[in-house]
């Protein structure tokens, strides 16, 4: 079953997180807030769909760091997926690409294909 | 809501580079012991806004020390100033105690200030009252005073919390005639020394006293003019509000001549907008400047605080403010046929009003440029009885020269950018030999008979692939940095085609000597260590030449040798093969400047990011190189605004597009920015990246160049990208 909102979406024990097109401290952390529910009402599997989002800070960098170590802490996968090229080269630069994989686009993330860290759109 | 405005002070968005100041005060203010600290600086630099905005920060701000500002006047008398500093004393802390502004703006008489002392049941300070009034009644200045002085240490011992003086003017402390009310500073110090009371005082000369000292330890504050760029961007921010034309290089040239004194600046903007006048042209400000300076807001300020009273005072400051050296005392006494008595009186007071220096009988001048012209202006016209338009026309033309000169030395700093520019625009390609020659050169171009690549040859120049300065790799040593540049020879990418270009530039007004050739090969014989691999080409340029036996050496030494006139025809010759190879249509780009000022506002960043990319779309950069810039300058931004000190505080951009690249400039008037040397935040435990401290490596890894540079008040990034031409793949990667 899927279930789509505005930020997220539900496909069974995935949950896809759609953040805005700037990810400050404010937007970062209701990312977190967002995924944190998640984690508590049991789903595993976190997508960040990065296809909407043009600049990352370096705040929002931390956050999203922290947010890895939280879902890793609490046994869950996150993956991140639509990254446009200079979000790929923030992600390089703090080195996260080698800890995380990161797909094309989101339903690769779902589905979990093969082609990942790396693999990123060009927008 | 309430009112919090304490003394006046002007606009916050009028206010610029004090940031670093007030935030040093404040913070020594509350620290156990606090140093005493004497703020000097000349008149209209900024010392009493500067303490005004100290006080209110630390009225409204914090709780561990009472604040007193005072202002000293120049009173009739001891008595008289020992009524005003008691009031002051006693109602600034009522108002801290009450938390209510109005008791610090009002005037409030003994009477009442005793009453509302007794109604808060503070009766040890209404004593000092009763004790004033019966000192006053007994005639007993010394008693008056003492209980005067006394005052903060009494609301020290009531409070529980210790006062934090903020003394004002304190060279007016000894009254207009200077040393006239020797009680009423030998009483102050002594207050000062000992009753430890802390305290900030400022004041426009060295020695406040003519001598007469403070006993205490104290620090030492010089408050001088803002910088060039701060400068710039307040009178630029003033131009806007007062709706003038303005030019930024024009505004640098009126910073650099008024020495970024913020009264000045601001007058010279009121000037311009109250006369319709723009700030556009060296013409125009010649004009706003004199006219400013004789009639106006200016020249006003000036007559009064100098109260040049005598045609004799006249004749010695002029004297000093022409002279290229300091004058001694018995050299004006034989000068101006003077006695020594009355020329004491008049070197006295110069010396108070901070215009001369006096050492030892050696008098140096100590006035800045505006009060100089003003001084000539007066003396022209009053002593040699010149009309006020002959002067004035006679300062708009050195005005108009030393603008010219500051122009012209502005384009000299760019002789390293220029080489820098030759050696990535190399690309393989082939000039005379001779353009490498500076001797060959110049013995062909003085007889007039320029021959062709005949016997001379060509040099065959390799592909560059970089090019930077060698300040990491040498930072002790003296003297500018080399430029390094790395390429490959005969277009073939192999170990044994590697080369490495070591370019020294002379950018000065004489000649490259001896000297230099020496230090330049044996800097570059220590910098080879560096690139063993490589073969190392060497390559002197001097904006004035070489001198002949410097010539020489260079040759022998296999060094290449060029000034600027060789310098450019290399330049135009490379950039000409580089268009013919590209077969692409001749453009000329003009260096095109932009600025952007961003208020202290919720994702104010990401106007500066939208503005980067229009600018940058119009330049041709790709849409990856301009997500790279737009991602870097809003990290800067956000740095800039984290480090103002002013939560009001705007961030200052000035974008420079030029034919093969943009500069951005982010200044923010407050400390300095986030380094990668400083401590960060330690990496989460199981291998992920550190969570903080990113900044300035994404700023690193996104730009081609980027660097901080301090300044005072504040401190500014400076972020390049590199333009490739759409099509190579190259745009925005490393050039």
């Amino acid at each position: 079953m899927v279930k789509r909102y505005k930020n997220f979406k539900e496909v069974g024990e995935t949950v896809v997180l759609y953040p805005d097109n700037y990810i400050n401290d404010i937007e970062g952390e209701k990312l977190e807030e967002l995924c944190t529910s998640y984690l508590e009402r049991g789903f595993k599997k976190v997508v960040i769909d990065f296809s909407e989002t043009d600049i990352i800070n370096s705040i929002g960098v931390s956050v999203l760091i922290g947010m890895i170590e939280k879902v890793r802490d609490m046994n869950g996968n996150i993956l991140f997926s639509g990254l446009k090229q200079v979000n790929y080269d923030v992600f390089s630069i703090v080195g996260l690409t080698k800890h995380i994989m990161i797909y094309e686009t989101e339903e690769d993330a779902i589905g979990g294909n093969a082609k990942a860290s790396g693999a990123v759109t060009t927008a | 809501m309430k009112d919090r405005m304490l003394f006046p002070t002007c606009p916050d968005g009028e206010f610029f580079g004090r940031a670093r100041e007030i935030d040093y005060i404040c913070r020594r203010a509350s620290e156990k012991p606090s140093p005493a600290i004497f703020l000097f600086g000349r008149r209209w630099t900024g010392k009493t806004e500067t303490l005004r905005r100290v006080y209110r920060e630390l009225f409204w701000n914090q709780a561990k020390v009472v604040p007193l500002y005072y202002q000293f006047k120049g009173y009739g008398s001891p008595e008289e100033f020992s009524e005003d500093y008691l009031k002051e004393v006693l109602k600034q802390y009522l108002a801290f105690r009450l938390r209510d502004a109005r008791y610090v703006r009002q005037e409030i008489s003994l009477d009442k200030l005793d009453r509302l002392l007794v109604d808060n049941d503070l009766y040890p300070l209404a004593d000092l009252v009763a004790i004033h009034r019966e000192a006053r009644k007994a005639s007993d200045t010394t008693a008056a005073l003492r209980n005067a002085l006394s005052s903060p240490a009494a609301v020290s011992s009531r409070s529980g919390i210790p006062v934090y003086l903020i003394l004002d003017d304190l060279d007016k402390a000894a009254g207009p005639a200077g040393g006239k009310d020797l009680q009423l500073t030998r009483e102050l110090m002594g207050s000062l020394t000992l009753a430890q009371t802390s305290f900030v005082a400022s004041a426009s000369v060295r020695v406040p006293f003519g001598g007469g000292a403070f006993n205490g330890s104290a620090e030492a504050m010089e408050m001088t003019g803002l910088d060039e760029e701060l400068s710039a961007s307040m009178m630029l921010d003033l131009c806007r509000l007062y709706h003038v034309d303005a030019e930024t290089e024009i505004l640098k040239l009126a910073a650099n001549r008024l020495e970024g004194n913020p009264m000045y600046m601001k007058s010279l903007v009121w000037a311009a907008s109250k006369t319709g006048q723009g700030l556009t042209t060296l013409k125009e400000f010649a004009d706003v400047y004199t006219a400013e300076l004789f009639d106006g807001n200016i020249g006003l300020a000036l007559r009064s605080a100098l109260g040049l009273s005598g045609i004799n005072s006249l004749r010695v400051l002029h004297s000093c403010s022409v002279a290229q050296r300091p004058i001694s005392d018995e050299e004006l006494s034989e000068r101006f046929r003077q006695g020594a008595g009355e020329l004491n009186g008049i070197i006295d007071g110069l010396s108070r009003a901070g215009l001369i220096e006096v050492n030892l009988g050696s008098i140096k001048w100590a006035g800045d440029a505006a009060v100089k012209d003003f001084i000539y202006y007066v003396y022209e016209t009053r002593v040699k009885g010149r009309s006020a338009e002959e002067v004035r026309t006679y300062l708009a033309r050195e005005v108009l020269k030393e603008g010219f000169n500051f122009r012209s030395s502005k384009i000299s700093v760019k002789l390293k950018d220029e080489a820098a520019e030759v050696i990535k625009a190399f690309n393989n390609q082939k000039i005379l030999k001779i353009l490498l020659r500076n001797q060959s050169f110049a013995a062909r171009f003085k007889k007039g008979s320029v021959k062709g690549p005949g016997d001379e040859g060509e040099v065959h120049l390799p592909q560059t692939v970089g090019c930077f300065d060698s300040e990491r790799l040498e930072a002790g040593e003296a003297g500018g940095p080399i430029l390094v540049a790395h390429g490959f020879q005969n277009g073939r990418y192999d170990s044994g085609n590697e080369v490495v270009w070591m370019v020294s530039v002379k950018d000065a007004a004489s000649p490259v000597n001896t000297g230099d050739v020496e230090n330049f090969l044996r800097r570059s014989l220590i910098l080879k260590e560096n690139f063993r691999a490589a073969r190392l080409s060497r390559w002197m340029v001097g904006r004035e030449g070489f001198t002949a036996e410097a010539g020489k050496r260079a040759d022998t030494e296999g060094v290449f040798s060029s000034d600027a006139v060789q310098l450019r025809i290399i330049r135009e010759n490379l950039e000409e093969g580089s268009r013919a190879s590209r077969k692409t249509p001749d453009r000329i780009v003009p260096v095109r400047e932009f600025e952007v000022v961003l208020p202290s506002a919720s994702k104010a960043e990401l106007v500066a990011a939208r503005a980067v990319e229009e600018i940058g779309t119009e330049m041709g950069f790709d849409d990856a190189a301009i997500g790279q810039i737009k991602a870097a300058l809003v990290e800067a931004c956000i740095n800039a605004f984290e480090h103002s000190r002013l939560k009001t505080a705007k961030v200052f951009l000035r974008f420079v597009a030029s034919a093969d690249r943009l500069t951005i400039y982010v200044q923010n008037g407050g400390v300095d920015f986030d380094s990668p040397a400083e401590p960060l935040s330690e990496a989460p435990s199981d291998g992920l990246p550190r969570k903080r401290g990113w900044g300035f490596e994404l700023m690193k890894g996104l730009m081609d160049e980027v660097r901080v540079e301090r300044l005072r008040g504040g401190a500014k990034i400076v972020l390049v990208k590199y333009l490739v031409e759409k099509g190579d793949g190259r745009n925005g990667q490393e050039v």
